[in-house]
C-alpha cells in the first residue's frame, strides 16, 4: 500500500468473502475505493473447516479488491465471528501512589488490564476491552480521566473473547496468503461502526447482523457496549430448513428463500403456492407459500427469542431507545424488521452502511455492513495511535489472553 | 554422633493424620491448588477461594468458596485489593466453615492482584482465629509485571504477616532460573505453580509422614521464623546410586536456597530425610554431614526422618529455613546461652571428623533399626523445660548429638522480641508429656463442608445430546462439518419446525 491511509477489511463470511478497501481523508471522511468479493467455501457457522480451501477463497476476493481499487493489498484488518466469541462487563481499579495525585496515560493501560483480571476459559483470548465509563473517585462517568486528580481511577470495561485457537486459524489463514493482519475485530462490533451514528449508540441501540451461518450483535447504551456476542445459526440454517421441510435440494433452497421467502406469516391468499422451475426453466414441484413462510418464520422466530432472552439476562435491553438495527444478508428476508418488532416489542429497521463517499451501490447492502465497518474501525483505531505498531497490536492481543492479563 | 534412642515408637498408624487444610485465593492461588493434585496431595484437603466463579468453576479442588457473591457478583476483582479485601469479608462465614477443624492451613496467593492480595490476609485472620496453625505461601509479582503490582503486592505481604503464624514467600523473578529464558509467561506461572505446589506437599509430606523421629509443627516454625522472614526451601529426591547426595544437591539448587549459600546466615534449618525401608543410616549421616558444610557453625539443624513405603527406592531431602530480610541480624529466639550439662539438641557434628563411622553401615531403617541403632547413654532428661526442642519432638525422641557440647545448650529462653511471624503455637499443640507424639491429636479426619457445589453445565449439554441424537443421521446435512449449535440443550441444527413438532408437507 502506498499510503499509510489506506485500509483493508475483510471478513471471512460464511457465504461470501468480502474485501473492501478504503482511503481516510484529512477531514475524517472514508472514501471506499474498491469492494472486492468471492463466494465462501471452507467456512461453517463463521469459522474456517477447511483451511485450503478457505484459503484460496480469501485469495481470489482480494485479488477482485485489487484489481477494482488498483490497490495493492499487503495488511488487512480482519472481521471475526464465530459461537464461541462471548463477552462481559467488568470494573477494573487502580489506586494512586502516595507520591502522585494525577492520572496518567499508564493509569489508563492498568485500569484496563486489571479489568482483564478475571479468568476467561484457559482456551480463550481476549479480543477487545472497550472502555465504557471511567470513575474518578466515585465520580461517575467521566469521559477523558487523565489528568484528573485523585485517589482511585475504577473503569468499566466491557470485555469479548474467543477461542484462542479459532482466532488464530483465521489469522493463520490471511497470513499465509501472505498478507499482514493489521488487527482482528469482532464482526458485530465492525457493522455497528457503520450502521449505527455516534447519536443512535448514545440512545441505545442494538445491532443483529444476521448472515449466512452466525447471527452477530452488539447492543449500545448511553454510548457505551454492554452486551455482544454470537449465536451460531444464520441464513444457512434458513436455507437448511427448507431444504428438509420441502424436501428440495440445498441451491433450489437458498433461491427460494431469496426469491419467495417472506418473515411474516398471513400475507398470502389460501391455498397460494410457488412454481418451483429447474435449470432449464421447466416448471416442477409446486410448493405452497405459506409453508415455506412458515419455516422461514418459525427459524427466525426462535432465533430472535433465544437473542432476547440472552439479551434479557441483563437489564440493558430496556434501555434501547433506538430500537433495532438488522443488517448482514438475512436482512434482505421480507417481513424479517416486522418479525424483530414483533418479538421484541421494540421497533426495528434493516440498516446498511451509512454513506461514505465511493461505491455507493456497494456499501448500501447489508451484506458489507461487517467489511466497510473494519475500514471505519480501523480509522478509529488509526487516529488513536498515529504510528501503525502491526506486530505490537496482534502480539499484545494474544499475549493479554494469557493469564497474566 | 546421631544417635538415635531406643524408645522411638512405631510409626504412626493411619488414621493418626493432622487435619491440614490448604486454602488457594484468588487465580494464582486457585492455579498452585490444582497443581498440587496434579502432583497428587492426598494428605490435605484442598479448598479454592475466589471471587472469579469462573476460575472456581474450573478448579478441581473439592471444596469451593465464592468471594463475594455482592461486592463481585462472580467476576474477579479487577486488580483491586480493597474489593479482594470486602469480598473475604462478606464471605467470612463461608471461609469460617471451609477452615474448621484444622490443626494447620496452609494459604497460598500470588500476591499482586486483587483477590489473593486483598482476600488472603482476612482469610489468614481467619485461620488464626479458628486456632489453627497459618503458613502462608506468597509469591511476588515478576518485575515486568509493573511496579504498581509489586507495591501492591509488597503491601499485601505485610498484611499477610501480621496475619500468619509464618509467610514462605516465593520471589517469581528468583525462580527464573528453573524457566528457559525464552519462555512465555505460561510457563513462567506453571513453573512457579510446580515449586509452590513442591513446597506445600513436602512440608505436608514432613508433617504427615510416619516419621522415626518425626518433625512437629513448632519446629516448622523455628525454622520458618525470622523477623519479615525470607524463606529458604528446597526439595530434592533422587534414586541414584548416590541418592543422598543427590537428593541434597538438587535440594540445595532451589533457587530460594541460592544454591545453599544463603543457609550460612539461617538460624535454624529443618531437615528432613526421607526414603523407602531400604534408607540406610550412613546414608543419612554422609547427608547431614554434606548438609553441615553449607550451614553456619551457630545453626541449630531440626532434624527428622521418616520412612515411607511409597518412596520406593527414593530418597528426599526437604529443607526449610529463613532469614532474616535485608541482611538483619538473625534472631536466636530459641537456643542462646551455654549452660551446664551437656543437654541433647538437634545440632549435627560441626566438624566432619566429629562423626564417628555408622555404627553400622548400610542398617536398614526398618522397625528393627531403633534395637540396632541406640544411644548408648540416653540422655538424662530432668526438669525438662517445656517448650524446649525436644519437648517439641514427638516421642521418638532422637538425639543429635552435638560435637562441641558446651556451646549449644537447648536451654530454653524466653523468645527474644517477637518478630512478625512468631506465633505462640496454638495451645493444643504443647503437650506436657514429651513421651506422647506432640503435634498428633488424631483427630478423625472431617470431611469438608461443601461450600460451593460448582457444577459446571455439562451435564446439561450432555442431555441436549441425547436427546437430539433421534434426529442426528437425518439432519446434519449442511452442518455436518460444523461443531453443532446447542443453546438451552437443543440442538440448533435440527430444523426448527422439527423440533417444535410443526408439520410442513
Ligand atoms: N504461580 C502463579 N502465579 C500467578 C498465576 N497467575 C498470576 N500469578 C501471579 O499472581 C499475581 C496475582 O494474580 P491473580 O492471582 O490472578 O490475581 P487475583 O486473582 O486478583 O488475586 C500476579 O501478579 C502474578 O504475579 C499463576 O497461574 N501461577
Ligand atoms: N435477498 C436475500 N434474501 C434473503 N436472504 C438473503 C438475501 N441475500 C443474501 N441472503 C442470505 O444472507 C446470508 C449471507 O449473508 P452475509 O451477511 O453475506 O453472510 P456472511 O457474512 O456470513 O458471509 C445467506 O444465508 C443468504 O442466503
Ligand atoms: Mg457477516
Ligand atoms: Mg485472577
Amino acid at each position: 500500500m502506498a499510503s499509510s491511509d489506506l485500509m483493508v477489511g475483510l471478513e471471512i463470511g460464511t457465504s461470501k468473502i468480502c474485501v473492501v478497501v478504503g482511503e481516510g481523508r484529512p477531514d475524517g471522511t472514508i472514501k471506499i475505493l474498491g469492494v472486492g468479493q468471492a463466494p465462501s467455501r471452507g467456512v461453517r457457522k463463521g469459522e474456517i473447516v477447511d483451511f485450503e480451501t478457505a484459503m484460496k477463497c480469501v485469495h481470489e476476493a482480494v485479488v477482485d479488491a485489487e484489481t477494482k481499487s488498483d490497490v495493492m493489498i499487503r495488511s488487512v484488518y480482519v472481521a471475526i465471528s464465530g459461537s464461541h466469541i462471548q463477552s462481559f462487563n467488568n470494573r477494573g481499579a487502580v489506586t494512586l501512589p502516595e507520591d502522585r495525585d494525577e492520572i496518567d496515560e499508564q493509569d489508563i493501560e492498568d485500569v484496563k488490564i486489571n479489568a482483564r483480571e478475571v479468568s476467561i476459559p484457559a482456551q480463550n483470548a481476549f479480543l477487545h476491552s472497550i472502555i465504557q465509563h471511567y470513575h474518578v473517585d466515585g465520580q461517575d462517568g467521566v469521559l477523558n480521566p487523565v489528568g484528573m486528580l485523585a485517589e482511585k481511577l475504577e473503569a468499566d470495561f466491557h470485555i469479548i473473547h474467543g477461542v484462542r485457537t479459532r482466532i488464530q486459524n483465521t489469522i493463520r489463514c490471511v497470513k499465509e496468503l501472505p498478507l499482514e493482519v493489521e488487527d482482528v475485530v469482532f464482526s458485530a462490533l465492525a457493522s455497528a461502526q457503520v450502521v449505527l451514528t455516534p447519536n443512535q449508540k448514545g440512545l441505545g441501540a442494538l445491532v443483529i447482523d444476521i448472515g449466512g451461518g452466525t447471527t452477530d450483535y452488539i447492543l449500545y447504551v448511553d454510548g457505551a457496549v454492554k452486551q455482544s456476542g454470537c449465536l451460531g445459526v444464520g441464513g444457512d440454517h434458513i436455507t437448511n430448513d427448507i431444504s428438509m421441510g420441502l424436501r428440495i435440494p440445498m441451491t433450489r433452497a437458498e433461491k427460494l428463500k431469496i426469491d419467495e421467502g417472506s418473515a411474516v406469516l398471513g400475507n398470502c391468499l389460501p391455498g397460494e403456492t410457488v412454481q418451483l422451475r429447474d435449470d432449464s426453466g421447466f416448471a416442477g414441484k409446486e410448493i405452497e407459500r405459506e409453508t415455506l413462510n412458515t419455516i422461514i418464520n418459525l427459524r427466525l422466530r426462535e432465533t430472535f427469542e433465544l437473542l432476547k432472552k440472552k439479551l434479557e439476562e441483563e437489564p440493558f435491553i430496556n434501555y434501547v431507545g433506538e430500537g433495532i438495527f438488522i443488517t448482514g444478508g438475512c436482512s434482505h428476508l421480507k417481513g424479517i424488521a416486522h418479525l424483530a418488532e414483533e418479538v421484541f416489542e421494540l421497533p426495528a429497521r434493516v440498516a446498511h452502511a451509512q454513506t461514505m463517499s465511493g461505491l455507493t451501490s456497494a456499501f448500501e447492502n447489508p451484506q458489507f455492513s461487517a467489511a466497510i465497518g473494519l475500514i471505519k474501525y480501523a480509522q478509529a483505531v488509526q487516529t488513536d495511535r498515529p504510528r501503525p505498531r502491526r506486530f505490537g497490536r496482534i502480539f499484545g492481543k494474544l499475549f493479554n489472553g494469557m493469564r497474566l492479563s | 554422633m546421631i544417635q538415635l534412642s531406643r524408645n522411638y515408637t512405631l510409626p504412626e498408624r493411619e488414621d493418626e493424620i493432622i487435619p491440614i487444610r490448604v486454602i488457594g485465593v484468588g487465580g494464582a492461588g486457585a492455579n498452585a491448588l490444582d497443581r498440587m493434585v496434579l502432583d497428587g496431595l492426598d494428605k490435605a484437603d484442598l479448598v479454592v477461594a475466589n471471587t472469579d466463579v469462573q476460575s472456581l468453576a474450573s478448579s478441581v479442588a473439592a471444596a469451593k468458596v465464592q468471594l463475594g457473591r455482592t461486592v463481585t457478583r462472580g467476576l474477579g476483582t479487577g486488580g483491586d485489593p480493597e474489593l479482594g479485601y470486602d469480598a473475604a469479608n462478606e464471605s467470612a462465614d463461608e471461609i469460617r466453615q471451609a477452615l474448621a477443624d484444622a490443626r494447620l492451613i496452609f494459604i497460598c496467593a500470588g500476591l499482586g492482584g486483587g483477590t489473593g492480595s486483598g482476600a488472603a490476609p482476612v482469610i489468614a485472620e481467619l485461620a488464626r482465629e479458628s486456632g489453627a496453625l497459618v503458613i502462608s505461601f506468597a509469591t511476588m509479582p515478576f518485575g515486568f509485571e509493573g511496579k504498581r503490582r509489586m507495591a501492591q503486592a509488597n503491601e499485601a505481604l505485610v498484611r499477610l504477616q501480621e496475619s500468619s503464624s509464618a509467610v514462605i514467600c516465593f520471589d517469581n523473578d528468583k525462580m527464573g532460573d528453573i524457566v528457559a529464558p525464552k519462555a512465555g509467561i505460561h510457563q513462567a506461572f506453571a513453573a512457579a505453580d510446580v515449586t509452590v505446589s513442591q513446597s506445600v506437599r513436602s512440608i505436608v509430606n514432613l508433617i504427615q509422614r510416619p516419621g522415626l523421629i518425626r518433625i512437629g509443627f513448632d519446629d516448622l516454625l523455628s525454622a520458618l521464623r525470622s523477623p519479615n522472614a525470607r524463606c529458604l526451601f528446597g526439595f530434592g529426591e533422587s534414586d541414584s546410586d548416590n541418592r543422598a547426595y543427590d537428593a541434597l544437591t538438587q535440594a540445595l539448587k532451589n533457587p530460594l536456597m541460592d544454591r545453599g549459600r544463603l543457609l550460612a546466615d539461617a538460624a535454624n534449618v529443618l531437615v528432613q530425610v526421607a526414603g523407602g525401608p531400604g534408607m540406610t543410616l550412613s546414608e543419612v549421616e554422609s547427608l547431614m554431614q554434606e548438609l553441615n558444610r553449607h550451614v553456619g557453625d551457630e545453626t541449630q539443624i531440626l532434624f527428622g526422618t521418616a520412612v515411607d513405603g511409597r518412596m520406593g527406592n527414593r530418597m528426599a531431602v526437604t529443607l526449610i529455613s529463613s532469614l532474616a530480610a535485608d541482611g538483619a541480624v538473625v534472631e536466636r529466639p530459641v537456643f542462646t546461652a551455654p549452660a551446664a550439662a551437656p543437654k541433647p539438641t538437634y545440632i549435627p557434628p560441626v566438624e566432619p571428623k566429629a562423626v564417628p563411622p555408622a555404627p553400622v553401615p548400610a542398617v536398614s531403617l526398618d522397625e528393627d533399626i531403633g534395637e540396632m541403632m541406640f544411644t548408648p547413654e540416653p540422655p538424662a532428661q530432668p526438669e525438662r523445660p517445656l517448650k524446649t526442642i525436644e519437648a517439641k519432638m514427638s516421642a521418638p525422641e532422637p538425639e543429635l548429638e552435638i560435637a562441641e557440647p558446651e556451646e549449644f545448650e537447648p536451654e530454653f529462653v524466653e523468645p527474644s522480641p517477637a518478630p512478625v511471624l512468631q506465633a505462640a503455637p496454638p495451645p493444643a499443640l504443647i503437650e506436657p508429656e514429651p513421651e506422647q507424639p506432640r503435634v498428633i491429636l488424631p483427630a478423625k479426619k472431617k470431611a469438608l463442608p461443601a461450600v460451593v457445589e460448582a457444577k459446571p453445565a455439562v451435564e446439561k449439554i450432555v442431555q441436549a445430546k441425547q436427546e437430539v441424537l433421534q434426529f442426528e443421521s437425518v439432519t446434519r446435512g449442511r452442518f455436518e462439518k460444523s461443531e453443532p449449535t446447542i443453546v438451552e440443550g437443543q440442538d440448533l441444527d435440527v430444523p426448527t419446525f422439527l423440533r417444535k413438532n410443526v408439520r410442513v408437507k
